[in-house]
């Protein structure tokens, strides 16, 4: 088991090193095949760790690597932590992973760059498994970092494209503040504890203090909304979907942006101490949520509102998280990864058969011809907008279930959101494959065409999986069910006050009339126009003003301070400084040059007074 | 303690003498603040081109250092002869080297003209391309160049 | 040659272990050699010649001295001729830079030579026998010897200064350095010989054997005649109140012989130095050490603050060795283990790195050996990039900078203080270190500025090219990884006879 483990995270380094050294000799389509073999590979890896797991007695396996860090009392290992929840991330990871790759053979035909996209692709497959299988926070780190670094050369993949460069330079600011999160929370955790490795920091969890719980908490929590793109810093997201299509499906919808979900799931065992922390986390979780659907439905880029839409389901994650629900935000990240990334992959052969073409205005009636994309859009859209049976129904569900028991307001607010979902989606789908025509200018007249197979199959494949999702945790199976199979590895969460059944189907049928109400309005508005200002206010289609907000309060001041720097503080004070220093000892020894005068008796009277002095101390010193 | 006064005071005295000596000189000279011009050698108002040669008289000193390799090859040789039985093969081998090496600076000095007195003798003739047709242009030509 | 005492009955003729003279005798038989050259051959020897001899004689030693470490491990340190000379792992290595720096010095100036039409082999003569000098100073163990290789190494120097006798500097130079070293020699021989009268040996074993087992009521002959020493030496090293004469001999000098002085006169004046102080002295560390102290606040300070002044590149790297002797002294004022053998490591670093930089030097002076103004190195790095980086890489490693040597034997002299409690002396070293990296900077920042200087290309012959691209290649091997000779000098300091 160790070995297979291993092989799941050095497949993708693997692949990555062969193209990297090989490159120049493949053909494009070798590259793009190595590189998803060694993905497909690393998810049979995991499908047989999986099983292996499975049929173990104990559900937490460490696989020692090497020892990374031994210094004073902080030993860092590079170990693997093979557990429910690891192997859970490993699996819809590299399997959504295996299946974007094989698109991207498609869609990235003919790029100039294309063996550094997928160079790319490959290390950042390999960093997002290290984040999840690491067995300590250092390790995580590395991935964490990988994983940023990775997102930030492919979002600016189309690097002479100004636009496509600054949002790769403002993904990766926004996500180094929330690293700060993660250093801050390891230092804190280091210094309580006195390890980094999560089963160390879980076994003494219980000797924090309620007021380093919450502020362990709140700098994870800041850590997330870095990376899975929450209020405060959620606004590179948006920006983000510069990058390729794929990229857009696999890092900024399916895996990296849930890593920050992940890192809250995983601390578990110390979020579970802090109650107010866990508050904070559900309220930032459920307001982005709002936000983000809200701006969801007054945006014109088709990549941009499922990008919204991708703030806003994560949004319920984290709000999962926050009441406790973390087998529910486990439920609703793999689901999410199955529908999301089915949406972008089909958003990205409309946008594929447009010629690049993203605006809304410029689509519709597209129906007719992409044959494969569009009912695996529709079942896409169905599932995420909340209809049963589709998977959406059931984790969403979960999640508002659990939200019910614990924050009545969080729950209006999440149904409101719902209903907003159904709207934006509905809306996005009319516009694209219903209604009249308005592609021909882009198309040059011409008839779209529907995609090659390597990116229809995917497509397939995800429409399959968002049907059938919701299999993996229906909510009258408890144990043979993902929430049963994952529980082992949770903090210890007080449990709910019973349910009776009539109130579960009573809130089920809340979330099927929000899904309902969502979808009629917005096909109902959207069927005969395609544009409406008082429908997609400024307001809203500008983010709230949030960037703007953002610049006026951070960005200029420091601009001027910086400015101010420049001009003041390194010219006057410290050249001044380091010139007043140096002049300073210019002078004196000038003084002392003045002995150098070339004169060899001065010279000797030198040496003579130096030798005079140097034997009257010594006499002195014996008497 | 007391034996060693008079060493610190002769040592003093004669730092006190020297120091003493230069500082005086700085006083007592008149401060005529010599500049480049005044140091320079006069050369009828022409600024000279070059530092003119210092005089090194090696001659006597060649000589000299003869006297010397003979002294130390002397000093040497009484004490050995007098020991030269107990030192067997040994003293005769370390003598003999001594001697060589002493020798090869006699050869050296002699070849290098210690012993010539009179005129010196150059053994490379000094700036060959300079002759007397190169050196002398007559008056009256109107373009060297031309006539040549 | 030794001096037998005659006693009227017998002599008793002392063991002579062959191979632990063997350098001194290679590197005198070659200068004799060239000698008898000179003086039998009617034509003029060639430089090809002279230096062919004397670079075969310096590998010879090298060679020597691997069978020396061999006969070391297997049968440890020990002392011939009448325990005047020693064979220890200090003097082994001590006496393998000698030669490296006399080999790496002949190639830089055989060019010179070439460059400045001097025929002739005295110039080679006098290198062998200098070195001669500095070898048996590394292998003294007593005082007589200490000064008969001070004197060997001095008279060899100061007639290679006023080498190019026609420049009246390198006349005037050779004067000053003659006259203020034959002071020096009287000091040094008038403070052995009230050691002598103290302790009743020149012997050093002797000496820290008797000092070790008796108490010196009167120890005011033993601390005068040291204290003399200790000026002696000074002034060898050039320590400041020492120093006047180094930076006119360094400039006045002709460039190759300055490079030639200052590395083997470190090694060893230092050499001798570690040895009368630690081995012989060692008891009296309470009463050398604030001296020592003094000397090397005022070595690194003075050092490296005028050194900022300076214009002319060869008086400022005079000012820079003298900066760097205060950080050789710091290992010596330790006292401990660690601190020889960080010396040790200072010494063999620094050596073919002051070689290689003063052949660059050389190479700039260009003919007649005057172009020494720092504004003459302007660009030289845009112009010609393998010179000036490797001129770059010379300065940094003297500055210290990570990755070259200089920056571990720095890190080793102050780590083996503070380890004895000199944290304020290891402060005002580092302090000085960083004056001296101002002017460091300065020349390497010039290397490489834009601006256009009028400048003939200079030409690298070969064998200077050899000596910089060697002097360079050590610096960054032993800066990047310098475990191997660390280790090396562990080994050599473990294997020193007291």
């Amino acid at each position: 088991m160790a070995h297979v483990s291993t092989l799941i995270v050095i497949l993708p380094l693997l692949g990555y090193l062969l193209v990297l050294i090989n490159g120049s000799r493949l053909t494009e389509r070798q590259i793009g095949y190595v590189a998803t073999g060694v993905v497909g590979l690393s998810f049979v890896a995991s499908v047989v760790t999986f099983v292996l797991l499975l049929h173990r007695h104990s559900r937490q396996v460490t696989v020692h690597l090497f020892n990374w860090i031994d210094v004073g009392t902080l030993h860092v290992p590079a170990a693997l932590l093979i557990d429910p929840l690891s192997i859970t991330m490993c699996l819809f990871v590299t399997g959504i992973s295996a299946l974007i790759h094989l698109y991207s053979i498609g869609y990235m035909h003919g790029e100039k760059d294309y063996k550094k996209f997928f160079l790319y692709l490959n290390l950042f497959v390999f960093s997002m498994l290290t984040l999840v299988l690491a067995n300590n926070l250092v390790l995580t780190f590395v991935g964490w970092e990988g994983v940023g670094v990775c997102s930030y050369w492919l979002v600016s993949y189309y690097f002479d494209r100004d636009s496509a460069s600054s949002a790769g330079k403002k993904a990766f600011i926004y996500n180094r503040v929330g690293d700060v999160g993660l250093l801050l929370a390891m230092f804190l955790l280091f210094s309580r504890t006195g390890t980094l490795t999560y089963v160390g920091v879980f076994a003494r969890a219980g000797s924090l203090s309620p007021t380093v719980a919450t502020l362990v908490v709140l700098a994870l929590l800041l850590a997330a909304t870095g990376k899975s793109a929450q209020i405060p810093l959620f606004n590179w997201l948006p920006d983000a979907m510069e990058g390729p299509t794929p990229v857009s499906a696999l890092i900024h919808a399916a895996t990296m942006v849930t890593a920050g979900v992940y890192l809250l799931v995983r601390m578990s065992p110390v979020l579970a101490i802090s109650s107010s922390g866990r508050l904070t986390i559900a309220i930032i979780g459920g307001v982005t949520a709002f936000v983000a659907a809200t701006i969801a439905t007054s945006q014109k880029d088709i990549k941009k509102v499922l990008a919204f839409s991708t703030v806003s389901q994560i949004g319920y994650m984290v709000l999962a998280v926050g009441v406790g629900a973390y087998a529910a935000a486990i439920f609703l990240m793999v689901s999410h990864a199955f529908f999301k990334a089915l949406l972008f992959l089909g958003s990205g052969s409309v946008i594929h058969a447009l010629n690049g073409e993203q605006d809304l205005r410029k689509m519709g009636a597209l129906q007719r011809f992409l044959p494969l994309t569009f009912p695996t859009f529709l079942i896409g859209w169905l599932t995420i907008s909340g209809v049963p049976p589709f998977a959406g129904f059931w984790s969403k569900g979960d999640v508002l279930t659990n939200v019910f028991e614990h924050n009545k307001i969080l729950w209006v607010l999440g149904v409101v959101t719902a209903i907003l979902t159904a709207y934006y989606m509905s809306r996005l789908f009319v516009l694209t494959f219903r209604g009249t025509e308005r592609f021909r200018e882009v198309t040059h007249g011409h008839d779209p065409h529907e995609s090659p197979w390597v990116m229809t199959l995917p497509l397939v494949v995800l429409a399959v999986l968002s049907v059938l999702g919701g299999l993996l945790d229906l909510p009258w199976i408890h144990h043979d069910s993902l929430a049963g199979f994952l529980s082992s590895t949770f903090g210890y969460v007080a449990p709910l006050h019973a349910q009776s059944t009539l109130s579960q189907y009573g809130l089920a049928a809340v979330d099927v009339a929000a899904a309902l109400i969502g979808l009629a309005a917005a096909i109902s508005i959207w069927r005969s126009r395609t544009e409406d200002e008082r429908l997609t206010p400024a307001f809203l289609e500008h983010v709230w003003y949030w960037d703007d907000f953002y610049d006026a309060t951070i960005g200029r001041p420091l601009e001027e301070l910086a400015v101010f720097s420049d001009v003041v503080v390194e010219d006057e004070v410290i050249d001044g400084g380091v010139m007043g220093l140096a002049v300073g000892i210019s002078r004196s020894a000038e003084s002392v040059r003045k002995i150098q005068s070339g004169f060899v008796r001065h010279y000797a009277l030198a040496m003579m007074l130096g030798t005079a002095v140097l034997v009257v101390f010594l006499v002195a010193r014996v008497s | 303690m007391d034996q060693y006064l008079p060493i610190l005071g002769l040592l003093l005295l004669g730092v006190l003498f020297a120091s003493g000596s230069l500082v005086a000189s700085a006083w007592l000279a008149p401060h005529k603040r010599p500049t480049d011009a005044k140091l320079a050698p006069y050369e009828c108002g022409i600024v000279p081109e070059s530092e003119p040669p210092q005089r090194f008289p090696v001659r006597f000193y060649l000589v000299a250092m003869i006297f010397v390799i003979f002294d130390i090859e002397v000093v040497f040789m009484y004490p050995f002869a007098v020991v030269f039985r107990q030192l067997h093969v040994f003293g005769l081998i370390e003598i003999l080297t001594f001697s060589l090496t002493v020798f090869a600076a006699l050869v050296f000095l002699v070849s290098e003209g210690a012993l010539q007195w009179g005129p010196v003798k150059y053994l490379t003739p000094g700036m060959p391309e300079r002759t007397s047709s190169s050196t002398i242009v007559r008056i009256g030509r109107d373009d060297p160049e031309q006539a040549a | 040659m030794t001096t037998v005492p005659v006693v009227s009955s017998s002599i008793t003729i002392p063991s002579i272990h062959y191979l632990a003279i063997l350098p001194v005798i290679i590197l005198l038989g070659a200068s004799v050699v060239l000698v008898f050259a000179t003086a039998l051959v009617r034509t003029k020897v060639t430089q090809f010649v002279a230096s062919s001899v004397t670079v075969a004689a310096s590998v010879a030693v090298l060679v020597v001295t691997y069978f020396q470490w061999r006969c070391l491990d297997s049968s440890g340190p020990s002392t011939t001729i009448a325990h005047a000379i020693v064979l220890d792992g200090f003097s082994v290595v001590a006496t393998g830079v000698v030669a490296v720096s006399l080999l790496m010095a002949t190639l830089v100036a055989h060019d010179w030579a070439l460059r400045e039409r001097i025929v002739g082999a005295e110039y080679q003569i006098l290198a062998l026998a200098a070195s001669a000098g500095a070898v048996l100073m590394t292998q003294a163990n007593d005082l007589v010897v200490i000064f008969l290789g001070l004197e060997i190494l001095s008279l060899g120097l100061y007639v290679l200064v006023a080498f190019d006798r026609h420049r009246h500097t390198s006349a005037e130079a050779a004067l000053k350095y003659f006259l203020l070293g034959g002071f020096a020699s009287a000091i040094f021989i008038y403070g052995a010989a009230l050691v002598y009268g103290a302790t009743g040996s020149t012997n050093l074993s002797t000496m820290s054997y008797f000092l070790a087992s008796n108490v010196l009521t009167h120890p005011g002959l033993l601390y005068a005649g040291f204290a003399l020493l200790i000026v002696g030496f000074s002034f060898k090293i050039a320590a400041v109140p020492f120093h006047l004469w180094s930076p006119d001999v360094y400039e006045g000098a002709p460039t190759p012989v300055t490079g030639f002085m200052a590395s083997i006169v470190k090694v060893g004046a230092f050499a001798a130095f570690v040895r009368v102080l630690i081995s012989a002295l060692g008891t009296q560390i309470d009463t050398w050490r604030p001296i020592l102290w003094v000397l090397v606040v005022l070595t690194t300070v003075v050092g490296a603050s005028v050194a900022l002044l300076q214009r002319n590149a060869k008086r400022m790297l005079a000012y820079s060795s003298i900066n760097h002797a205060g950080f050789i002294l710091l290992g010596i004022w330790a006292g401990t283990t660690r601190g020889v053998a960080s010396t040790l490591f200072y010494i063999v670093t620094y050596a073919p790195t002051v070689v290689a930089t003063f052949a660059v030097v050389t190479l700039v002076g260009g003919l007649g050996d005057e172009n020494h103004s720092i504004g003459g190195y302007r660009g030289l790095a845009r112009r010609q990039p393998w010179l000036g980086a490797s001129m770059c890489v010379l300065l940094l490693s003297q500055l210290g900078a990570p990755l070259t040597s200089g920056f571990y034997a720095k890190y080793s002299v102050l780590a083996s203080t503070i380890d004895v409690g000199g944290s304020p002396l290891a402060l005002i070293a580092l302090l000085s270190a960083a004056i001296a990296a101002c002017f460091y900077l300065r020349w390497s920042s010039a290397l490489y500025s834009d601006e256009p200087v009028e400048a003939t290309r200079i030409v690298v012959p070969l064998s200077t090219g050899i000596v910089i691209g060697v002097g360079v290649a050590m610096t960054l091997v032993f800066g990047i990884w310098p475990g191997p000779l660390v280790t090396l000098c562990q080994h050599a300091t473990l294997l020193f006879t007291p």
